[in-house]
């Protein structure tokens, strides 16, 4: 332990290991990559890891209406829904599916569940988690404690179907407590972006979305603007992400890390 | 004025009669009580004794005000026979101290007959009703006021002299409607009952010699039952996507619960596991001593094989349609659908929901290309201190939900009219009209907002809503 910090081959190693302790029964469901590299750098295996589940929060007012943090869901979760059904789950029953539609998210993939309770949603992820032929499942909740998370993660083990948690307060009232640890691989921060038209058009652009990668584990974070390209296009565009990648936000940054003095 | 509208054995005897006025019979039997009549709670009454009846077979027609008809071909056989179906039926009613009367006949008109009219008990042998009733008066033949009047006033006094006359100067005298009750007493013309749920035959009883209550012995019995039903429909290669299970208690009272399928299925132990989370809710009393079980929108199903070659994806029927079940078994059927397009141009209208494993419909999918919002409001919230350029300008500024927000871009207007020609012509507007616009604000925030109505008009000033966003 002399210069720990100067041997990258050895930190390497022992990150490998902490990962094994980690994922000892966890079979390896692979990740999904947002084709580039600024952002899946960030993430663990490089993309968005499946057989786990993801936390998605917004901003300001989007705390109650969270419209950012559901599109940006879609988006993430279009290229899932081609392999299986995505199931919905929400208290409050305002998601509209043609929306849904015009991002690239295909509607005829989607089952909507309108649970009557926080505890009930998170009951009815966990049920949709566990079962074949369901390719993600995204839930509005509140917040999930440290329990609901591990069998949140614990339910998406089971099949490698991977979940998202849009954090909601449906129905207004001061938010409640963030929970402060939690079971999520990743957990990011949406909210809506300006857009930017080509020059020479008409009225708003594609829909940008400012994104921050709060917490990652066995990753970085980061902050990033990102556009769905696709969105109210007519053309088919299998294979590309549906989130394209327009820039890297330096005011999200955390602190830069400063190197450690040595003590004494 | 007021009238007796029934009597008991004890009142009958002392020569009372239902239609009697209560004065007379005030002054007849001084110490008569009496009872304000409650037709309602009367038809409730009827109404749960049909569901009671269930027990003997599921085909129980209501005959109001006070009759029952209950079909039992191809079920006295669970008790050995009619005369033994009656009995017990006999002995329970007695149990319940209800005063009855009773007859099993071919035709419901000769049972009606029969009872009424007839001995108490009468089991008329297949195809001799026509003897039983023929010394019977004409009344039993379930004639109106008038006809039955007629032909009292013809001196007829029993059923086989309307029986000597020809069909032809019958129908004459006493009109088509006398003729066929006749004809549908001696089973010449077929009549139909209205049952209280329509005849189904997939059904399976279960009756105890002792009777249970126990939590789990209510699990293993409807798990019974089930098994007994699906081994049935499977056999003829059908599935059913609901069931009833029906539990008998003791003291008459029917406790139903009911599950549905979102495909037909017939896997008795599925429909078992589906059942027993809500069989706590089942108050079994003193106990239960019959289980019924029906199978409803029973449709054949074609055993799918499996296929070699996809191994490794999962089927609908092992993966999503047990999720789909428990779902709507748990929370309720209409909190769980899949969106499906209408054709509507009205963004409210534009969605509906359809069972999660329905086939996809004929409606046109919706347009991709046009922008249309992820949060939908249920009610258009509305939008205040709005400032444009010029009438037709998408707003420059809004305030919504207590919240200034400055536009930065804007695309519009979409005009979307209601649909004239689904309501009444009279109530069409020309101001009924929604111009919808898509700004974002200087944050980014992407908001759809519409102008309801038309400059230019002072009975009614545009107003402006807030019907989504986009995120």
């Amino acid at each position: 332990m002399s210069d720990f910090r100067g041997q990258p081959s050895s930190l390497a190693a022992v990150r490998a290991k902490i990962a094994a302790i980690e994922a000892h029964a966890r079979a390896d469901c692979g990740v999904l990559t947002f084709g580039d590299g600024r952002i899946d750098g960030c993430l663990p295996g490089g993309g968005l890891p499946l057989g786990r589940w993801h936390e998605i929060g917004g901003v300001g007012m989007e705390v109650e209406t969270a419209a950012a943090p559901a599109a940006f869901t879609a988006l993430m979760a279009a290229p899932l829904a081609r392999q299986g059904e995505v199931v919905w789950v929400f208290r409050r029953d305002d998601l509209w599916a043609p929306g849904l539609a015009g991002l690239g998210f295909p509607p005829e993939r989607l089952i909507q569940v309108c649970a009557r309770d926080e505890a009930e949603a998170l009951s009815v992820m966990e049920d949709a988690l566990a079962t074949v032929g369901v390719a993600a499942v995204v839930g509005e909740v509140e917040a999930a404690d440290l329990t609901a998370g591990r069998r949140l993660q614990l339910a998406c083990e089971k099949r490698g179907s991977t979940g998202f948690l849009i954090r909601r307060r449906p129905f207004g009232g001061n938010p409640r407590r963030e929970a402060t640890g939690s079971a999520a691989a990743t957990r990011w921060r949406v909210a809506s972006a300006p857009s930017e038209p080509p020059p020479d058009e008409f009225g708003l652009g594609a829909p940008r979305f400012s994104v921050a990668l709060e917490r990652c584990r066995g990753g970085r974070t980061g902050a990033w603007l990102m556009e769905a390209a696709q969105a109210y296009d007519l053309e088919d565009t299998h294979g590309t992400h549906p989130l394209r990648l327009v820039a890297e936000l330096g005011d999200r940054q955390l602190a830069p890390t400063l190197p450690l003095r040595r003590a004494g | 004025m007021r009238r007796l509208s029934a009597v008991d054995a004890g009142a009958a005897a002392l020569g009372l009669r239902p239609g009697q006025k209560a004065t007379d019979a005030m002054a007849l039997v001084p110490e008569l009580a009496t009872e304000e009549a409650e037709p309602e709670a009367d038809a409730a009454a009827l109404t749960a004794l049909a569901d009671w009846c269930v027990r003997f077979s599921p085909a129980v027609a209501e005959d109001a005000p006070d009759g029952l008809f209950l079909d039992i071909a191809g079920v006295s056989h669970l008790w050995g026979g009619e005369a033994a179906m009656l009995g017990d039926l006999q002995t329970r009613l007695a149990a319940n101290g209800l005063p009855f009367r009773c007859a099993i006949a071919d035709t419901p008109g000769a049972a009606w007959a029969l009872t009424r009219f007839g001995v108490d008990g009468t089991v008329a042998a297949p195809g001799g009703q026509g003897e039983l009733i023929a010394p019977l008066p004409p009344q039993a033949l379930r004639l109106d006021e008038p006809t039955a009047a007629q032909i009292e006033r013809l001196g007829l006094r029993r059923v086989s002299q309307l029986m000597s006359i020809a069909r032809g100067p019958f129908a004459r005298r006493f009109g088509r409607a006398a003729l066929t009750r006749l004809d549908q007493a001696l089973g010449r013309e077929s009549e139909g009952l209205s049952f209280r749920r329509p005849p189904n035959p997939w059904f399976a009883r279960l009756a105890f010699a002792e009777p249970i209550s126990a939590p789990e012995d209510m699990a293993r019995v409807s798990a019974d039952v089930a098994a007994k039903l699906c081994a049935r429909l499977e056999l003829e290669g059908r599935g059913a996507r609901r069931f009833e299970i029906c539990f008998h208690r003791l003291d008459g009272k029917a406790m139903p619960l009911s599950i549905g399928l979102a495909l037909p299925g017939h896997d008795a132990r599925r429909i078992a596991k589906l059942f027993a989370p809500r069989l706590e809710t089942i108050d079994p009393g003193f106990g239960i001593e019959v289980v019924t079980l029906i199978a409803q929108d029973v449709e054949p199903i074609s055993a799918r094989q499996a296929r070699l070659d996809t191994a490794r994806e999962a089927t609908v029927e092992e993966g999503l349609a047990p999720l789909v079940d428990r779902l709507t078994n748990r929370l309720g059927e209409d909190r769980v659908w899949r969106a499906a397009p209408v054709e509507s141009h009205v963004p409210e209208l534009a969605v509906g929901r359809a069972r999660p494993l329905a086939p996809p419909t004929e409606a046109r999918a919706w347009d991709r290309s046009t922008p249309r919002p992820t949060r939908l409001f249920r009610r258009p919230e509305p939008v205040e201190a709005v400032m444009a350029l010029t009438p037709d300008d998408p707003p420059t500024q809004f305030r919504w939900r207590g919240q200034v927000h400055r536009v930065r871009r804007a695309e519009g207007p979409e005009r979307i009219g209601e649909e004239w020609w689904k309501g009444v012509i009279e109530d069409v507007r020309i101001g009924h009209v929604r111009d919808y616009y898509r700004v974002e604000d200087a944050d980014g925030g992407r908001f759809w907002l519409f102008r309801a109505g038309l400059y230019g008009d002072p009975a009614a000033p545009p107003q402006w809503w807030m019907h989504g966003v986009f995120g």
